[in-house]
């Protein structure tokens, strides 16, 4: 079995017409059905009502509206058919509090170019098999910013994945590399869906 | 210790989970091996001109550098700085998806050095000058790929001129709570 991306919708906004046309054809490479485009965030917002795409690739520099402000209305703007789409914000920047800011627009993940079609595809396959719980606090809503647990215990995990994904190692060691795995697995719900402060970024 | 004091939690956040809605409509397994190479292939095939993109955001670091040059000590340094700050970065981003991984370094070493700077003085527009000169040379000489010896030599050159500006110009430690 593989993904059946032709079953999904993607909107990328992008203000560059080169790196705008790259990324629909990786997408389309991938098998993606359905790939809109927007050359700023005014128009990709006015795209995202029209067609509520499962998925949102923007680029962070764009004038008149940027990447981070499009984050910002899709996920506040009383207008948006889907406050809990996915977003990949895609930026030059990697520098720490680069990716601090994206991430408190409310940016579900951070996608550095240049990058390669491996990349792209681990973003996707993470947001697919690791989503975020979503926050709504007094001052924020989007898409947890705490993800890895935290511990103490610094030993050998020997039995991390008893309970996930126990059946995909028997798998894997039969196969011979057909598929290639999301670059995570995914996390106990019991940790996602707790308010402890167990978890953090 | 215990969290919060013992004391009652006032502004909770509210916790969502939201239905995948995606994995329902894409199923499991990932893809292939070869649709990844497929897709890398279609990535490293593409034939855009780097060349015009790459003289707008050499235009832009070129304005910024105008901008420091002009700057007088009431203007804002870090409107000044992300001026030749934000080109550089669409360089950085671009040059490495068209072909260019060695125009890529270099804006990455410019980036390093323009996020850290102090204020956009006199030598450092010099050494802004100086990597604005090499990426144009790379991009005109058509030297796609990482320019073998000759391209570590320009980037070892480059980082040395920026080291020799933090060793005249040390930064001021931060005060307690500032971003660093």
């Amino acid at each position: 079995m593989a993904y059946e991306f032709q079953n999904i919708s993607i909107l990328v906004v992008e203000d560059n017409q080169p790196m705008l046309t790259l990324a629909k054809g990786l997408l389309q490479s991938f098998g993606v059905g359905t790939v809109f485009t927007a050359k700023d965030g005014e128009e990709g917002f006015r795209i995202f009502c029209r067609e509520n795409p499962d998925m949102v690739i923007a680029d962070w520099m764009m004038k008149p509206m940027d990447g981070i402000s499009l984050t910002r209305r899709i996920r506040n703007d009383p207008s948006s058919p889907n406050q809990f789409v996915p977003v990949i914000l895609m930026t030059g920047f990697s520098e720490r509090r680069r990716v601090i800011q994206a991430r408190d627009s409310g940016v579900t993940e951070f996608l550095v170019k240049p990058f390669n079609a491996r990349d792209l595809y681990r973003r996707i396959a993470q947001i697919i098999e690791r989503p975020r719980q979503f926050v709504r606090s007094e001052d924020f809503f989007g898409p947890d910013r705490r993800r890895k647990p935290k511990t103490e215990y610094t030993g050998p995990e020997r039995r991390a994945n008893r309970e996930e994904g126990g059946e995909e190692r028997r798998g894997a060691a039969k196969a011979t590399k057909p598929f290639v795995p999301p670059s995570a697995a995914p996390l106990p719900p019991d940790i996602r869906s707790t308010d402890s402060g167990k978890t953090e970024e | 210790m215990t969290d919060h004091y013992n004391q009652t939690p006032r502004r909770n956040a509210e916790f969502i989970k939201p239905p995948n809605l995606l994995k329902a409509k894409v199923g499991s397994g990932g893809l292939s091996e070869e649709i990844l190479d497929k897709a890398q292939q279609f990535l490293e095939n593409n034939t855009v001109d780097f060349l015009p993109l790459a003289e707008m955001y050499l235009d832009g670091v070129t304005k910024g550098i105008e901008l420091a040059k002009d700057a007088g000590p009431a203007d804002d340094a870090e409107y000044t700085i992300a001026t030749m700050l934000y080109p550089a970065m669409q360089l950085k981003a671009n040059g490495g998806m068209f072909h260019y991984p060695l125009v890529t370094d270099i804006a990455d070493r410019l980036i390093q050095f323009l996020e850290v700077i102090e204020a956009p003085d006199i030598e450092a527009v010099e050494i802004v000058l100086a990597f604005h000169t090499t990426i144009r040379a790379v991009v005109h000489g058509r030297i796609t790929g990482d320019g073998g010896k000759h391209g570590k030599e320009l980037l070892a050159a480059l980082n040395d001129a920026c080291i020799r500006y933090f060793e005249k110009h040390p930064s001021t430690p931060l005060e307690m709570g500032e971003e660093g």
